[in-house]
């Protein structure tokens, strides 16, 4: 391989690479957000006032889309940590669906939370759209689990409209096979690859939003 | 196609991944313990731990009623990797009086129809999954950028119309770039290029063409390979496909190494030309069988008495695994292919299973009786929160019988610091690097082989896609490769370990996953050819 065409490829990778390193930052660092933690009872909750909270999760196409007639849901994925640790020391998933429905033109929601599932129906879509993304006075955690005194901070991973694993391999699944009963069969078995073609890529949820609270701690009563 | 890297090039690279990869790797800093009193400050960014409130006396706010009875009460939800309600339809009983299929130009309707797995008069709710279902599914075809979907009212209550919305994209391919130079050819290039959605009709057709020019070797010339391909995947929205391909080679191979004491001729011509037809069944989204017949007929001119010379310069006979002048290859295969990883390009997670077994036979009007058998299995576990990502990939293949040369078990199939063939050239004479120190003279093909290697693939970078960029990994391996033939198994002159046909390889690169296409970048092969 002469020099020049062999530095090519390293060129054309440092490039890439180069140009999508700012996108690692902007996807995976967690949001600080500052949230209210409440004893409420056996329970500790959370809230976040405005202008805080998951409402960003909904763009205008996302807004629109709640009034499709198709299934919009919002899975928020909480973990209370030691504030020195990513071991949990609680976690829930919370699972909030709407979908409308076109004959009766109500919004037809169902929550589910700590303490059960609710189905209810509200008429507008910016109060479908407050049902799906309100933080508000949310149990979070047994108080037994949080020892007086240490400190702990919450983390919430919300995806809109998240997508099985299954399926996203069966959306790719073409990716990976072949054009169909070629020569190179020690290729297919043996080797890598390198194609180049329009790459559109399903992501693992139409949106996903990651928030970090501030440290808080039990203070003793 | 793997690239491969001059020194400088190597560098740029390793440096390039380095960079990068440092950041990554410190994304997560850990933060000190922070109790309220006592404590060390926390870090400036950090903010002051708050207490937490005592409870205010007023009640949670609980989503209204409808009435339902459908309410139900008590699911525990403590497990964040709980299944999603998938099969707790809620939402109206609708029933699908039409399906409108838009945004299509290319793409034939009815190649999307077939796609669905809703249609006209079925009943459902509208949350349920198959309605979910349907914007993937279509998805799945490859064709399209995007897919939406919306319910509409129909002619009665109760009725709807579903509007699938598409956004075509391109569907051209570039499968392949073939270019390097080796010893035996100065110079070789080609291209493998395709459409995935010929005339929108769902049917891939592609094709390959690659040129070798003559090296130094003697009798060797210069090599020349096509081949066409189409294949459907889905037969009138049934789960067979089916696939078709022609090939011609007109190719030199080399049989001995060029050295002193070689006979002046150390190779011979041939040409090959071949049709293959398959089908294919899915028993499942992640599961295919499928099934193949190929029919070829191979000219070769071969030397009458095929001699090689060890390394002390003993000669020795070559058995070329070719019948002399024209024969023929006919093969009935079956196979079977399971991929669970989400995302192939940059797997994670997941497991890949293939079987391959091919039967050729005098009874099938062919030249040769044989059979081979390749099996490859590839599973990721998940580190560090899916973050990384470890792999044990396992390749083997067995050849019994009199295959032809062709079918057996190339070097550069296991051993992957060497140039791999393509479309069935063979593009290079460099030996492989004798790590382990066993068996000198490997044998350049063989009826065992398999290779099982270990990798660690640290995420580089995950993008949304809006800098073109979806992902990169940077990953790492080694392993062990064997080749052998069963005969030279069986009579052996020297110790157990050192008679063993079986050396290490490592791997090093970068793979990205990109708007414009795949690539890897890979260091094994560049090392291979760089002595």
């Amino acid at each position: 391989m002469r020099p020049g065409i062999a530095a090519l490829p390293a060129i054309v990778a440092a490039a890439i690479a180069g140009a999508a390193a700012p996108a690692r930052a902007d996807d995976d660092k967690p949001e600080l957000q500052r949230m209210r933690f409440v004893e409420r009872g056996d329970d500790l909750t959370v809230a976040i006032a405005p202008p805080g909270g998951i409402g960003k999760l909904f763009d205008a196409a996302a807004y629109e889309a709640l009034g499709t007639g198709i299934e919009s849901t919002v899975v928020i994925r909480i973990q209370i940590t030691p504030q020195d640790s990513d071991e949990p020391i609680a976690e829930q998933l919370i699972q909030r669906s709407v979908v409308y429905d076109v004959w009766d033109e109500v919004y037809r929601l169902q929550l589910d939370e700590l303490g059960g599932q609710k189905k209810f129906q509200v008429k507008y879509r910016a109060e479908a759209l407050k049902w799906l993304s309100a933080i508000e006075d949310l149990p979070v955690a047994r108080l037994a689990v949080l020892p007086v005194g240490k400190v702990f901070v919450l983390k919430m991973v919300v995806e809109l409209n998240p997508v099985s694993k299954q399926t996203l391999a069966e959306v790719r699944r073409w990716l990976s096979q072949g054009a169909g009963g070629g020569l190179d069969r020690g290729g297919a078995f043996f080797g890598s690859f390198v194609s180049v073609f329009y790459n559109p890529k399903i992501a693992e949820a139409d949106r996903v939003l990651r928030i970090r609270s501030q440290p808080f701690y039990r203070a003793s009563s | 196609m793997r690239y491969v890297l001059s020194v400088p090039g190597r560098l740029t690279l390793l440096l390039v991944v380095i960079a990068i990869a440092r950041p990554a790797l410190a994304a997560e800093p850990a933060q000190p313990g922070q109790p309220p009193q006592g404590a060390p400050p926390p870090p400036a960014a950090e903010p002051t731990p708050t207490p937490i409130a005592p409870a205010p006396d007023r009640p949670v706010p609980q989503g209204p009623d409808d009435g339902s009875p459908d309410d139900i009460a008590g699911m525990s939800h403590s497990d964040p990797d709980a299944t999603l309600h998938e099969d707790n339809e809620f939402g109206p009983l609708i029933q699908i009086e039409r399906i409108d299929i838009t945004g299509n130009t290319a793409t034939k309707t009815t190649v999307i129809e077939r796609a669905l797995p809703i249609s006209a008069g079925d009943v459902l709710h509208s949350s349920d999954r198959r309605l979910r279902e349907t914007r993937f599914k279509v998805l799945a075809l490859g064709f399209f950028r995007d897919v939406d979907l919306a319910i509409h009212k129909g002619s009665q209550r109760g009725q709807v119309v579903i509007e699938v919305h598409v956004t075509e994209r391109g569907t051209r391919v570039l499968n392949k770039l073939w270019f390097g130079t080796t010893d035996l050819s100065p110079g070789w290039g080609g291209a493998d290029i395709g459409d995935r959605n010929l005339l929108g009709l769902g049917l891939a057709v592609g094709g390959g063409f690659i040129y070798a020019r003559q090296g130094g070797l003697a009798g060797t010339r210069s090599q020349y390979a096509g081949e066409l391909r189409a294949a459907i995947s889905a037969l009138g929205g049934t789960r067979w496909g089916a696939s078709a391909a022609v090939t011609l080679v007109h190719g030199s191979e080399p049989f001995c190494a060029p050295r002193n004491g070689a006979p002046p001729v150390c190779a011979f011509h041939y040409s090959r030309v071949g049709a293959r037809v398959g089908a294919t069944y899915e028993l499942s989204a992640l599961t295919t069988l499928s099934l193949g017949l190929r029919l070829e007929t191979i000219d070769a001119t071969l030397p009458a008495a095929p001699i090689t010379t060890l390394a002390d310069n003993t000669p020795v006979a070559v058995d070329l695994h070719l019948e002399p002048g024209s024969s023929r290859v006919v093969t009935t295969s079956l196979g079977f292919d399971h991929d669970t990883r989400p995302d192939p390009i940059l797997p994670h997670a997941g497991s890949l299973v293939a079987l391959s077994a091919e039967l050729g036979s005098s009874l099938l009007a062919g030249s040769y009786d044989f059979a081979t058998i390749f099996g490859r299995f590839e599973h990721y576990w998940p580190v560090r929160g899916g973050h990384d990502a470890l792999a044990i990939k396992l390749t083997a293949g067995v050849v019994v019988g009199d295959a032809p040369r062709f079918d057996r078990i190339y070097i550069a199939d296991v051993d992957h610091m060497l140039t791999p063939r393509a479309l069935g050239l063979v593009l290079s004479t460099a030996a492989p690097l004798a790590i382990l120190g066993t068996r000198a003279e490997k044998p350049t093909y063989g009826d065992l082989g398999g290779s099982a290697t270990a990798e660690y693939v640290f995420q580089l970078f995950r993008g949304s896609g809006k800098e073109r960029v979806y992902g990169g990994d940077v990953f790492i391996g080694a392993g062990v490769w064997g080749l052998a033939e069963r005969t030279d198994l069986r009579a052996r002159d020297t110790g157990f370990v050192a008679s063993l046909p079986i050396d290490l390889y490592a791997d090093a690169g970068l793979r990205l996953d990109t708007d414009f296409g795949v690539f890897e970048l890979a260091i094994a092969n560049a090392l291979g050819r760089l002595r």
